[in-house]
């Protein structure tokens, strides 16, 4: 068999085929990594594959065949994991110099969770650093691609994520999103991405870029797939005060077509303003029409706030960030500058030659929004903000169940395109950053194919309403049948003209 | 500035730098547009009254493999630079 | 120039007594362990990992804002205080700012029979850092070296108002503090061993209605540390004032070799901080039904029992002074009153003897094996003249030392408190005419019948003779009878 034979696979086929016996562990990460080696050279998307460790872990699978039993949910099933999720005995760089060679000797609970669940760690995903862009062009191990248009970026800070599994080089994965980082590049790259409520999944173990913001959410070919790995991601952890002690997502929660067709859809008009590129708009439209006709009850609704979400979620994120990466000085862990004589030159050495442009510009940033005399007019404003922000949504589900929107405001754009403009940068996120404001569960799956470029459609839920979430997206991937993509492995040509 | 966040700059990056920030901090100024007077400020999405720990001991024992790593360890001690200003505590 | 008005503040911290550390499960009984032993992801601040309250942090904390008459917030927010120092692994320093656990109490003390009271500005809760080494074989003169086993550690920071007006006083407040948090066992209070630090503010002014220019005083070891640098800077700031010369604003470390304060070179510029509510621990909202129920817990605290001790066992301040340092005393002394009600009689000999046998073992009265009982049970002897008050220090120390109680004691040594042979005589014609084979086998030579008895004897005086006596009287009367 043959990766792109199993482009329709959803994880119910593959452990069909596990029980089955019609394959086995080892055979399906085979083709995996065979699927890896003729992409990885034109994308980039890991940074860690180690393709011994990969079969040592379908080996252990088949030593343990559960008989009768039924199979973990997640059995065999690849998984990659962004390298900012701590991963035992291999590297978590961020995608950083002062990283590089960082070994976490501890596993973040999420990864432990899909270890439980029979996934197999697959390998570490590429990243803006720290987690801090929106196109993964700023990873110290280069940029990485985007599988459906190479000369263009995958989004991010989750693009390599978002391009293993848009090129099928696994069937899932997971990422980090602090203002859209899974959402954004899922949009870019036509695949489902998920940012679940904050507090649903633990963030022990993932490195902090905002702690106020970060989750960690699934990144998929199909919406059953990822509310399966939502569901295996979720719930309490002792070593997470900000985990909310709920149970956790279940699927079995997801309500019936019937149900779903009860959903009184908002639709912000906010988010389809003159920003946002036309096309998209029209699509997104176009597949709240079709809602419409399937008897959908369709609300136009207002965020006044949105407008200014964007500069109160940077002011709030990159306070946090300065903060929270003041603990890579090279004193305990991580990259110390050579040769340093005096304790000052070693910091200064240390974090400027350990940390890339983006990452020094944010926390020079936040620096300066906490600092005495700037945190009234800067860091308090943002949180400000963020308290009409949320206000907004509570006011939007009095009226309304769900929330849809278009998840990016233009398509991929070519690499190096946005990457001298920060700005500019910053606007990609400015329809994934008001539901992270919030803390609501947000989801982006692809709506539409626009010459050959995907268009995202955001599903926003209330507090811990996946269900809802991934009720309404099941319904809208039926009902537009646009198929996840399966690029054609570039010839080598191509790839070379970059 | 940069001397709080422990980094530092060449003339000219600083130069760029500084155009870069003051091109983001001006698009902050949009939020003066906003009456903040009466609105409390949201520093942590909470859902629940949070988590603790149980006061009793549990022993890590994997800290040889962080002093393993380490950039400089002697005698298990992390080392650093001498810090001249030993009052500074 | 004797008009000088001293204006001190203190800022007292204190090592929270838990097993665990704040934020993480590592132990915190550092003492002795190898550097960097007691550690975690947590409190090594590796990256990706969280804080998780220990909850008994924050009840220690609440016992001693409430104790300290404070009033406490309804929630409890912990801050972030940003800066870099190799001793802080996480580049902050977790604190609280403006959501402390309680603000506006007081803390009463006495000094020579006069009540006195500071006023408490906050009491708040906040992290340890790690420790730095300067010096050790494995380091270069070029380095130092980090120890993370107290990184994390809870600390509790009291701040008073600057209600002190001398350097007794403030040594004097400084003491019962360290009572207050002993007798509520939330710190073992140790200057020496650094669970209880103290930093003070002192001022001078020559008009009592204004405040002179603060200098703030660090590395204060001991309370008499305390005493010797405070008073150091009364003089140093009085001939200033003396001179017409200017106090300048700058923090002073005490030389606890030379006797001096120095002014700490550099770092003039006020660090900013940037204190921010730290995003990984959510604020905790405190309920009044809890709070209710550590108020009922809070034990008598050490002056309001102070007082009740002069009052009620017609103490001296002094002596009830000596009694209440320390609760497990004051609770000692008040469980012997149970068993002999002579309060002074008890008083003096735990002010003296105990305490000095105490000292001498190293011990506090609980770590000791001295129950009420028999210590009381001593004492009891002394009144009925059963031993000499020489004697019984002696069998004190033993009691102390061995564990045994003074029964066992004097008769282990032979010492005998049947005082008179006479009494002894009566039990010893009693068995020889109750046992007249055993008489006829001892004077047949059988050495053996005599040991029998002898253990008669013993048993008859239930132990309350020494076997030297018995065995004196019992040969004499066989003798007189043969």
């Amino acid at each position: 068999m043959t990766a792109e034979e199993m482009k329709n696979y959803r994880v119910s086929d593959y452990r069909r085929i596990l029980q089955k016996g019609d394959i086995s562990p080892r055979e399906l990460v085979k083709i995996f990594l065979e699927r890896c080696s003729q992409w990885e050279p034109f994308i980039n998307a890991f940074l860690h594959l180690d393709a011994e460790r990969v079969l040592r872990q379908a080996e252990e699978m088949e030593k343990f065949p559960p008989a009768d039993e039924e199979l973990p949910q997640l059995f065999g099933i690849p998984v990659a994991v962004k390298d900012n999720i701590c991963v035992s005995g291999i590297p978590t760089t961020c995608g950083s110099h002062i990283l590089e060679n960082y070994v976490s000797p501890y596993e973040a609970t999420v990864v432990q969770r899909l270890r439980r669940a029979g996934a197999i760690i697959f390998g570490k995903t590429n990243l803006d650093q720290f987690a801090m862009g929106s196109s993964t062009e700023s990873s110290v191990f280069g940029a990485t691609r985007n599988p459906l248009d190479l000369s263009r970026v995958p989004g991010g800070s989750s693009g390599g994520s978002a391009a293993a599994v848009a090129s099928l080089e696994v069937p899932l994965a997971i990422g980090s999103d602090t203002g859209g980082s899974v959402r954004q590049p899922a949009a870019f790259c036509g695949v489902v991405g998920v940012r679940p409520t904050y507090g649903r999944v633990s963030r022990y173990g993932v490195v902090s870029f905002a702690s106020s913001l970060d989750q960690v959410g699934p990144l998929s070919r199909f919406v059953s797939d990822a509310a399966l790995l939502a569901q295996v991601l979720s719930g309490e952890d002792p070593l997470d005060s900000t985990c909310a002690p709920y149970p956790p997502f279940s699927t079995s929660d997801i309500p019936s077509y019937e149900e779903t067709r009860k959903m009184r859809l908002g639709i912000p008009r906010e988010y389809f303003s003159s920003g946002v590129d036309r096309s998209i708009s029209e699509e997104v439209a176009s597949a709240v029409e079709k809602l419409a006709k399937e008897g959908f009850d369709v609300i136009e609704i207002s965020l006044p706030h949105t407008d200014f979400a964007l500069e109160a979620y940077y002011l709030v994120a990159l306070a946090e960030a300065s903060s929270n990466l003041a603990r890579f000085d090279g004193v305990l862990y991580g990259k110390r500058a050579q040769g340093v004589k005096t304790l000052m030159e070693m910091y200064h050495r240390t974090r400027i030659e350990g940390f890339g442009n983006e990452v020094k510009r944010r926390i020079m940033l936040g620096t300066y929004a906490l600092s005495s005399g700037y945190y009234d007019e800067f860091y308090l404003k943002g949180m400000k903000v963020r308290t009409l922000v949320r206000q907004d949504f509570e006011k939007a589900y009095e009226a309304c169940d769900i929330l849809l929107t278009p998840s990016s405001p233009c398509f991929p754009f070519k690499l190096g395109e946005k990457i001298s403009d920060p700005y500019q940068m910053y606007l990609t996120d400015i329809l994934t950053v008001p539901s992270a404001m919030a803390g609501l569960p947000s989801l982006s799956l692809n709506c539409a194919n626009r010459d050959g470029l995907p268009v995202g459609l955001q599903v926003i839920a209330g507090p811990f309403r996946e269900d809802r979430m991934f009720g309404l997206a099941l319904f809208l991937e039926e009902l537009l049948s646009v198929e996840p993509p399966i690029p054609a492995v570039p010839d080598v040509k191509e790839g070379d003209d970059e | 500035m940069a001397h709080l966040s422990r980094l530092e700059f060449t003339e000219q990056e600083l130069e760029t730098f500084f155009r870069d920030l003051n091109n983001i901090l001006v698009h902050f100024e949009k939020l003066d547009t906003l009456d903040l007077s009466n609105v409390s400020p949201t520093s942590h999405i909470t859902w629940t009254s949070p988590p603790v720990n149980p006061d009793q001991p549990v022993e890590w024992g994997r800290e040889e493999e962080v002093m393993r790593a380490a950039p400089k360890v002697e005698d298990r001690y992390f080392i650093v630079p001498k810090i001249v200003d030993k009052q500074e505590g | 120039m004797n008009n000088l008005k001293i204006t001190i503040g203190l800022e007292v911290h204190c090592q929270l007594s838990t097993r665990a550390k704040m934020f993480c499960r590592c132990g915190t009984d550092y003492i002795g362990k190898g550097p960097n032993s007691l550690t975690c992801p947590v409190c090594l601040g590796l990256p990706g990992s969280l804080p998780v309250l220990n909850q008994r942090v924050l009840d220690l904390a609440l016992q001693l804002a409430l104790a300290l008459g404070c009033r406490i917030l309804p929630k409890v927010v912990f801050h972030r205080k940003n800066y870099f120092y190799p001793d802080l692994p996480k580049g902050y320093q977790v604190s609280q700012y403006d959501y402390p656990i309680g603000v506006n109490g007081s803390i009463d003390y006495a000094l020579q029979g006069q009540r006195k009271s500071v006023r408490i500005k906050r009491v708040h809760v906040e992290e340890d850092a790690g420790k730095l080494v300067h010096e050790g074989m494995a380091l270069m003169p070029d380095q130092s070296g980090v120890d993370f086993n107290r990184s994390g550690i809870p600390l509790a920071e009291i701040v008073t108002e600057p209600d002190i007006r001398s350097p007794e006083e403030a040594r004097e407040c400084l003491m019962m503090f360290r009572s207050l948090v002993r007798y509520l066992e939330v710190s073992d209070g140790n200057m020496e061993e650094g669970s209880l630090r103290c930093d003070a503010n002192i001022s001078l002014s020559r008009n009592p209605g204004e405040m002179g220019v603060k200098v703030e005083v660090k590395n204060m070891n001991s309370f008499r540390s305390v005493y010797r640098a405070l008073s150091f800077e009364v003089e140093r700031q009085k001939v200033l004032l003396h001179e017409g010369k200017e106090i300048s604003q700058e923090t002073r470390h005490w030389d606890e070799i030379k006797h001096v304060t120095v002014s700490s070179r550099g770092k003039e510029e006020a660090e900013d901080y940037r204190y921010f509510p730290d995003p990984d621990l959510l604020p905790f909202s405190i309920d009044e039904a809890s709070l209710m129920n550590i108020r009922e817990k809070l034990p008598e605290l050490p002056l309001e029992r102070k007082e009740r001790f002069m009052l009620e066992y017609e103490l001296t301040e002094s002596e009830a002074g000596v009694l209440v340092s320390s609760k497990m005393l004051a609770d000692f002394f008040e469980e012997c009153l149970k068993e002999l009600n002579k309060p002074k009689t008890v008083c003096n000999w735990i002010t003296t003897e105990v305490l000095r046998n105490l000292k001498n073992l190293g011990k506090n009265i609980n770590q000791s094996e001295i129950t009420p009982k028999a210590f009381t049970e001593l004492l009891r002897m002394i009144e009925k003249k059963e031993i000499s008050g020489t004697i019984a220090k002696s069998v004190l120390e033993e009691m102390f030392t061995s564990g045994m109680n003074a029964r066992e004691v004097i008769s282990k040594r032979g010492i005998s408190f049947i005082s008179s042979e006479k009494e002894l005589e009566n039990i010893v014609v009693d068995v020889i005419e109750n046992n007249p084979q055993s008489v006829a086998d001892y004077l047949g030579g059988k050495q053996k019948a005599f040991n029998f008895l002898v253990g008669q004897v013993m048993r008859q005086t239930r132990g309350q003779a020494s076997p030297e006596m018995v065995k004196n009287v019992l040969y004499k009367q066989l003798s007189a009878g043969g």
